[in-house]
């Protein structure tokens, strides 16, 4: 019914002309001439379904137009990003081979205890430039590789994530806790990419350890919102400042509270890329010295 | 005396055929550098090497037509890609056209030199590597590559597409340790370290299909701490 919606004027002006030459066909309306009635009444009718047809087609081909011109719009953005993350994850390979080369021939050589320390020093920064690569090809390359679609089972995945992050050293200093539905029924299962939604939610519970200190909570919970599934990752954390939250999904992005913390702003980027891929949502609400909690929102199908 | 190997490393980037050579040549290794795809020929066509390094991005003529012209000029020297090879599609492109393995760039050193080293053990000399046969066989598993399918015997096996991808792998590697980040990359693309339990889902998953205990394995090995290993001897079969 929500599609007839546009048609209803349309619709509407046809019953009504057809309303009309029906009463003129049969009598209702006072008999002039009687040729005239019927003549009235047929050119009645037909300039109704006339008009009605054109006002639909219009409606129609103006809908349409709309809808591909903010579909063109999303997808030449994102692929002007994943062009852009592309070149530069390109541009970085090089370099970055060449210099862990050189390292390594230097690790060879005769050095001294300073020397050695500083030769440390730039293996493990050229690693972490590699990862950061890495993930940059990552990100680019999630939205052009198929994605599997089978039912996952969210309860296990849940569980499995949950146990994996209690495995963290950090997550020792903190209460975590995780609320699933067991009546009526547990969490459906939806059709999905199981290792792709395990990344998702493996990364918000980490970045819930990494942005929280010691005694703090972490709450994991899932159901069912109509015809949703919702996986939220709440903590009593730093918190996002109100002008940056408008930021927090974009790549590498950082918040000022972030520095200090090791990790590249790369996280929350793959979930939103993750749930988009399932056609679902991501929100985030934050309050800065309060908390934070994500919201993943997927389709049931 | 074994001689040692002759390797020919082809890469644009002079910084890192520069200082890649000398930590060949320290690992045993004998290195000739080509800067490009027709240098390359050249000198694979005089030095006759035992093993090609090829960066595929370079100018005029990239790594892989390099790989075509051999493989159609019937050289199978094995060849391992140096490079980011995009997604997953390209890198099975990549092997399916010659190539015996593909190295992500930025890499470690000495991840080249092991892979190098495990090449250079599986290579059959004048034959084409296990990468390019259409049929795969271990006793009586038979894996076809065109298709992507797999028989246990007569019995035809159901593998999710990412268990398929990962046994296609392992037999075209056997005998040669496997670590669960490379496991990873190959499947999915990834070294996400939450990732590599990914991997032993899978693994658990061709066990289970397979018919094989974990503790006395007949083709997949736990290499303890490291990753795994496919212990079946593998051979090959033209399509029928």
């Amino acid at each position: 019914m929500q599609k007839l919606r546009p048609f209803f004027y349309p619709i509407l002006l046809f019953v009504f002309a057809l309303i009309l030459s029906i009463a003129l066909w049969i009598g209702l309306l006072p008999d002039v001439i009687f040729r005239l009635r019927i003549d009235l009444g047929n050119i009645l009718f037909v300039l109704g379904l006339l008009v009605g047809a054109a006002w639909a087609g219009l409606i129609f081909t103006w809908r349409r137009s709309q809808e591909i011109s903010i579909e063109s719009v999303t997808t030449e953005a994102g692929d002007e990003k994943r062009r852009f993350l592309r070149r530069l994850d390109h541009e970085l390979k090089n370099p970055l081979t060449a210099i862990r080369a050189g390292l390594a021939n230097l690790a060879e050589t005769h050095l001294d205890e300073m020397q050695r320390q500083a030769l440390s020093s730039m293996e493990a920064q050229t690693l972490r430039l590699s990862r950061l690569s890495s993930d940059l090809r990552k990100l680019a390359e999630l939205e052009s590789r198929p994605l599997e679609r089978t039912a996952v089972n969210v309860d296990e995945l849940l569980h499995e994530t949950f146990a994996l992050a209690q495995d963290q050293p950090n997550a020792a200093y903190r209460e975590l806790k995780l609320t699933l539905p067991q009546a009526p029924w547990p969490l459906p299962s939806i059709q999905g990419d199981r290792d792709l939604l395990f990344l998702a939610v493996h990364n918000l519970l980490d970045n819930a350890i990494k942005f929280t200190q010691a005694g703090s909570k972490i709450e994991m919970r899932g159901f069912e919102d109509g015809s949703s599934l919702v996986i939220e990752v709440a903590d009593t954390g730093l918190g996002i400042p109100e002008d940056e939250l408008a930021h927090i999904g974009e790549e590498l992005y950082r918040a000022r509270g972030a520095r200090g913390i090791p990790g590249n702003g790369l996280g929350l980027a793959l979930v939103h890329s993750i749930i988009n891929l399932h056609g679902g949502k991501v929100t985030l609400r934050s309050r800065e010295g309060k908390g934070t909690v994500v919201t993943l929102r997927l389709p049931q199908n | 005396m074994e001689k040692k190997p002759k390797i020919l490393l082809v890469d644009d980037e002079s910084a890192i055929t520069a200082n890649l050579a000398p930590i060949l040549e320290r690992a045993g290794l004998s290195v000739t550098v080509a800067a490009e795809g027709e240098e390359a020929l050249q000198k694979a066509a005089t030095i006759q090497p035992d093993l090609l390094i090829l960066d595929i991005l370079m100018p005029k003529m990239d790594g892989r037509e390099v790989l075509r012209r051999l493989r159609h000029d019937g050289n199978w020297t094995p060849v391992i890609l140096l490079t980011q090879v995009g997604d997953s599609v390209e890198r099975a492109m990549a092997l399916e056209e010659g190539a015996d393995d593909y190295l992500n760039k930025p890499f470690d050193p000495h991840e080249l030199v092991a892979r190098i080293r495990a090449v250079l053990r599986r290579a059959r000399p004048g034959q084409p590597p296990l990468a390019t046969a259409a049929r795969l066989v271990s006793r009586d598993l038979a894996f076809d590559r065109r298709s992507k399918r797999a028989w246990l015997g007569q019995e035809e096996l159901t593998l999710t597409p990412k268990a398929l991808v990962l046994l296609e792998y392992l037999m075209t590697h056997p005998d040669e340790l496997l670590t669960r980040e490379r496991l990873l990359d190959v499947v999915w693309g990834w070294d996400y370290p939450v990732g590599t339990r990914a991997i032993d889902t899978r693994v658990a998953e061709l066990r289970r299909v397979l018919k094989d205990d974990p503790i006395n394995p007949v083709f997949i090995e736990t290499v303890s701490g490291q990753g795994y290993r496919f212990a079946g001897e593998v051979h090959t079969q033209e399509a029928s």
